[in-house]
């Protein structure tokens, strides 16, 4: 039996390691001058591009990166001397500033894209891949997987809208893997693509079991803390064996706190859904706030969908591999742009499912295609559902937008309101 | 069937009586056609492009919602959307929560940004008596499969307005409809030749609000409108002047205010532009036989200009830019963008680039559809001509 | 059993010191100045001098707005925005909506009916829907604060403000005049776009009668009657305004005081609270001293160091 001193904290400490790696491959690349291809959270296409062994970069977790180590400001401000209008999304800005500066990343080198791979799930990716169209040249796809047309739309698989959908879909990833044959001077071995597909079933299966765990009170992991983690090695490591493997022992570690009751703060006095991202600029403050309130986040829609739309615990039939990919993707990539567009009655199904006390909507002013919806949606579940809720404004990497007076006061209130009803639903309970 | 503007006499009444509809966001035009059509159906699209072949065949009335300029304030759709949002998603929003666009009985809007892709949303968990759908324009419009996932993808459209006329729309139907369409793409080339090759006969402003009449009317009555105001042009007076030929490029799915419009001409004569690009999206006739979604579904994608909002290997839009620029005769450009407009503002970095690089002359401007001032903006455009002509 | 509060703002500092009755005894105003934690000692003084009590006989201290941290004698700290629902349902009982526009932020606040928090939004990252926009138009118009209100009154011809930064509206201002539009014309302006920004926050909450406006603000005659033009309904407006922050944050005091607890705010009604002190301590009638027992009971666990609301940390962090 594993010692629980190894076991607990092992997802947060092996995914560090995993993270470290893969920046250092991503150096040793950039060195070697290796193939690599520029990829996206929502829809990276792991699966396919994995077949050629090629090397994934994923800007917007760079982005991320140059927020939580401070550093975020100074290629903000390359990209805005360059032209770059304060309105624009800042994780394209500070990637900009990052290439202005000849790819040189807190991390270590980032290499050249050789290939892009964009999917529509945020319309921004597609401006952004082609400025590296026009720096680097490189070949750059755009995978294009239409969501949900409208509330209370849906297509089954099977129906002959889904059909209309899946071929246009399997049709793009058979072009894809003709350019990665060009692109990389590799053969396309379909056992590569099923081995893949296998890894991400595993991978699907227990990252599903793993959100899960966090209904349970008290909630073994923190969705926003340890979930940005969890979400890293998700992306970089999709479809691989070693991502297969990290995920069946997380699930193991939270089963073990499960058990043991463990929790991740000393009291969990609130539980949080949250929609939208954190502020990576203030990541730890940003954490703080909310649990100096004793206050966990259980759950969050940004870990669904930038979580490359696992949590549903997709499973690919590895017989059918172009087939059920093509499906699995629309499914998957519709399911995530439906949370960030027609998230209502989804939310408020999750926020019961969790036990969560209340929502966090965090609005980023850099992403449109999260905060645009948010007030309305919270509108919607206050008045139709009657669920709590927070809303909170600043930036994903921009640290100029970030008030930490102004976010405490809000919380603070928020919390002080949620005591208040708890206290009361206490009273009338006893009475 | 009447006309929602009678046959006018002369140049200016036309232009008189679409001016007025080009400002005046209670749709006295639409109303009108409602209430002669008491079985009609009016189908509300946002920006840049949209089918509207498709509205038009089915015996219904297509209407662009393209905001309210600063006739409106976006109090009520406040509470509903995001704070850094740009004004016509807001405004367009405003139109529904006033009521103003109570005739409404769809609403699409399609994949020109995240912005607009949340209203569909918004529209659907507000307004429930109507349908609220995204058209999915493909993004990868260079795909194998994109031409017959988008014919598959305007059939699914026409039958949901098929569902809620209670008919089912004939192919005669639609071919009929897009030979109105082709006529007035034919008829908004002429325009813009004019604009092109005789710019002191016709304004773009002039040009602007003659077209944009035909975004909240039948299209074969804009054509009327069209034909009659073409025929005046010729005989207008007007005298050539020594102005600066410019191509004013910006998106415009935001529009620009028409004092803006009117300030920059006053200093320069604006010979190609991508105001209305999407009446103007497909360039030559869509076919008249043969499957016509198909046809559609080939022309928007295979004979079509470029946007910011359209990515598209084929047509690089800085080269884009520079080749309308030659083909018109331009000598400088004027780069517009919205506020908090995503595309426009990306890709007015990659068209500054491009023109520095060719030694262009180029003037950045941002803008607002419901800004009141311009004092500023005048005098960046004039100290701009004034650079290029006293070079 | 004398209980306060203190808020603390960016330009002013109010207290007040209230009665187990929730009878307000005294009350002060002071500006806060450069050292906040002084500020936050002279108001509460000085608002024991106007109720004719010593400081020792307060039995707890609630302190509010930006500056809560900094009352430092202070016993526990609640958030304006509880402070000013409470505040409000106290003036005016049937208060189902606040509307706080203040010196530097501007918040919406729906409560229920004992003056719980069930929703709010708040401006508080732009001075263009706040107190700080007149502010402004005082400075660029060089006209006294007081009189703005009256002067947009008489406005016929309002102009529409466009500009959404307060500092740019200078600019706006001044060039409105320079085209020759009347002060009043440009000054109602200025009333109009704060207001339309307050709707704008209160819509979000949603509006339900009875509307309580409070804040610095209400002083201005113009403001309240456009509110509650554009609003079409009455707002309630008290003398009481600014001490809305204060007052809750003695009512929160008097709640504490009466379980003795530090910790999470509780929201027991103080009727609720004495009956179930009354069912514990088998006492029978509500009287104004609480028995001597209690009271000393609560002044020793007061005695200790005042606590801050919990704090959580990671288990990880603690093992390390």
């Amino acid at each position: 039996m594993t010692q629980e001193a190894e076991l607990v904290g092992r997802g947060r400490r092996d995914g560090n390691h995993l993270f470290k790696e893969w920046y250092a491959e991503l150096d040793a690349a950039a060195e070697a001058g290796d193939p690599s291809a520029y990829v996206f959270v929502m829809g990276s296409a792991a699966e396919i591009l994995k077949a050629f062994d090629l090397n994934l970069v994923f800007p917007e977790i760079n982005s991320l990166q140059m927020a939580v180590r401070k550093v975020s400001l100074e290629y903000l401000n390359k990209a805005e001397d360059y032209g770059y209008s304060t309105d624009v999304c800042g994780y394209v800005k500070a990637d900009v500033g990052m290439h202005l500066g000849g790819g040189r990343h807190p991390n270590g080198r980032i290499p050249k894209p050789s290939i892009v791979v964009a999917t529509n799930m945020c319309n921004t990716y597609v401006k952004w891949v082609e400025i590296w169209q026009r720096m680097y040249g490189c070949k750059v796809f755009v995978l294009d997987i239409p969501g949900q047309r409208g509330i209370g739309w849906s297509s089954a698989p099977g129906s002959e809208q889904f059909e209309n959908d899946r071929r246009y879909v399997q049709s793009q990833l058979e072009e894809l893997i003709e350019l990665c044959e060009k692109v990389t001077g590799r053969p396309f071995r379909l056992e590569r693509l099923q081995e893949n597909l296998v890894h991400v079933n595993e991978m699907a299966a227990a990252w599903s079991a793993v959100l899960k765990l966090n209904q349970n009170t008290p909630a073994p992991f923190n969705a926003m803390a340890d979930g940005l983690t969890y979400m890293g090695v998700l992306s970089a490591y999709r479809g691989t064996a070693t991502g297969a493997r990290y995920m069946k022992d997380l699930r193991e570690e939270m089963e073990h706190k499960v058990k043991l009751g463990m929790g991740t703060i000393a009291e969990e006095r609130f539980r949080l859904h949250g929609v939208g991202p954190a502020c990576y600029s203030y990541f730890r403050r940003f954490l703080e706030l909310f649990q100096d309130w004793g206050a966990v986040y259980v759950n969050s829609e940004y870990l669904a969908y930038a979580g490359g739309g696992l949590e549903a615990g997709i499973q690919f039939d590895v017989e059918r591999p172009l087939e059920s990919l093509a499906e699995q993707l629309l499914i998957t990539g519709r399911r995530s742009m439906s949370n960030m567009f027609f998230s209502q009655d989804q939310l408020a199904g999750a926020v019961s499912d969790w036990k969560a006390d209340g929502i966090v909507y965090h609005s980023v002013k850099s992403c449109r295609t999260v905060s645009t919806g948010m007030a309305d949606s919270r509108e919607y579940l206050t008045r139709v559902k009657g669920v709590p809720s927070l809303f909170v404004e600043s930036d994903l990497v921009d640290p100029r937008l970030w008030s930490e007076a102004q976010f405490k006061n809000r919380i603070d209130a928020f919390f002080e309101a949620l005591a208040a009803r708890k206290a009361s639903a206490a009273v009338a309970a006893r009475g | 069937m009447a006309a929602a503007v009678a046959a006018p006499a002369g140049f200016d009444e036309i232009l008189g009586r679409c001016s007025e509809l080009a400002e005046d966001v209670t749709y006295p035009s639409v109303r009108r056609w409602r209430e002669e059509h008491a079985d009609g159906h009016a189908v509300g699209h946002f920006q840049v492009y949209f089918p509207e072949e498709l509205v038009h065949a089915a015996g219904m009335l297509p209407v662009t919602l393209m905001g309210a300029g600063s006739r409106l304030e976006a109090k009520l759709a406040d509470s509903h959307i995001g704070s850094f949002i740009c004004s016509i998603c807001r405004t367009s929003l405003e139109l529904g929560f006033s009521g103003r666009v109570g005739f409404l009985d769809a609403f699409y809007t399609t994949p020109i940004c995240d912005v607009a892709r949340n209203l569909a949303g918004i529209w659907g968990r507000n307004f429930n008596g109507m349908t609220s759908e995204i058209l999915y324009l493909p993004q990868s419009a260079t795909a194998r499969h994109a031409v017959p996932y988008l014919r598959d993808e305007y059939a699914r459209v026409l039958a949901e307005l098929e569902r809620i006329r209670g008919k089912p729309v004939e192919e005669s139907e639609l071919r009929a409809s897009i030979r109105v369409y082709n006529e007035n793409r034919r008829l908004l080339r002429e325009l813009y030749r004019f604009k092109r090759e005789t710019p002191w006969l016709l304004s773009t402003t002039e040009a602007y609000v003659l077209a944009k009449a035909g975004t909240v009317m039948p299209r074969e009555q804009h054509n009327e409108i069209l034909r009659a105001a073409i025929a005046e042009i010729p005989g207008r007076s007007g005298r050539r002047q020594d102005r600066v030929r410019v191509v004013f490029e910006g998106g415009f799915c935001e529009q620009p205010p028409l004092d803006m419009l009117q300030l920059i001409e006053e200093a320069c004569y604006i010979v190609d532009d991508d105001l209305l690009i999407g009446m103007r999206w497909i360039v030559d006739d869509v076919a008249e036989t043969g499957d016509p979604l198909h046809a559609l579904a080939e022309s928007y994608l295979e004979h079509s200009t470029y946007s910011c909002v359209q990515h598209d290997d084929r047509k690089p839009k800085e080269e884009m830019l520079v080749r309308r620029l030659e083909e018109s005769g331009a000598q400088a450009v004027i780069l517009a963008a919205a506020k908090m407009c995503e595309p426009g503002l990306d890709e007015q970095v990659a068209y500054q680039k491009v023109l520095e690089q060719k030694k262009i002359p180029f003037l950045l401007l941002d803008f607002e559809e419901k800004m009141t001032a311009f004092e500023r903006m005048r005098m960046e455009v004039e100290t701009f001509v004034e650079s290029i002509l006293f070079d | 059993m004398l209980v306060g509060g203190v808020d603390v703002g960016s330009t002013q500092t109010k207290a007040v010191v209230m009665d187990g009755q929730r009878r307000i005894l005294g009350r002060s105003l002071i500006d806060t100045g450069g050292i906040v934690t002084a500020a936050a000692e002279n108001a509460f003084r000085q608002a024991c001098d106007d109720a004719h009590v010593q400081r020792s006989e307060v039995a707890y201290v609630v302190g509010t707005g930006y500056g809560r941290y900094k009352v430092t004698f202070g016993d526990t700290q609640v958030t304006e925005i509880s402070c000013h629902a409470r505040g409000g349902q106290y003036l005016f009982p049937g208060t189902r909506t606040v509307l706080d526009i203040g010196g530097q932020d501007t918040k919406a606040i729906k409560i229920g009916a004992e003056g719980q928090v069930l929703d709010f939004c708040m401006n508080d990252k732009c001075a263009a829907g706040t107190g700080r926009f007149l502010g402004a138009a005082a400075m660029a118009l060089d006209i006294p604060l007081g009189e703005l209100g009256p002067m947009a009154l008489v406005a016929k011809n309002p102009v529409k403000i466009t500009t959404t930064c307060t500092v740019f509206a200078e600019t706006e201002i001044i060039n409105w005049l320079a085209r020759g539009k009347k002060v009043e014309d440009v000054l109602m302006g200025v009333h109009q776009a704060i207001a339309t920004r307050s709707i704008s926050l209160l819509r979000r909450v949603g509006v339900e009668n009875e509307l309580t406006f409070t804040g610095g603000v209400t002083r201005n005659t113009a403001m309240v009657r456009i509110l509650e033009e554009m609003l079409e309904t009455h707002l309630n407006v008290s003398e009481e305004a600014h001490y809305m922050g204060a007052i809750g944050a003695s009512l929160f005091a008097l709640e504490k005081a009466l379980t003795g607890a530090a910790g999470a705010v509780e929201a027991m009604t103080v009727g609720e609270r004495l009956d179930s002190t009354r069912a514990a301590s088998g006492d029978c009638e509500v009287c104004p001293e609480l028995p001597d027992r209690k009271f000393r009971d609560a002044q020793e666990r007061l005695s200790k160091p005042p606590v801050l609301i919990q704090v959580g940390r990671m288990r990880e962090d603690a093992e390390r």
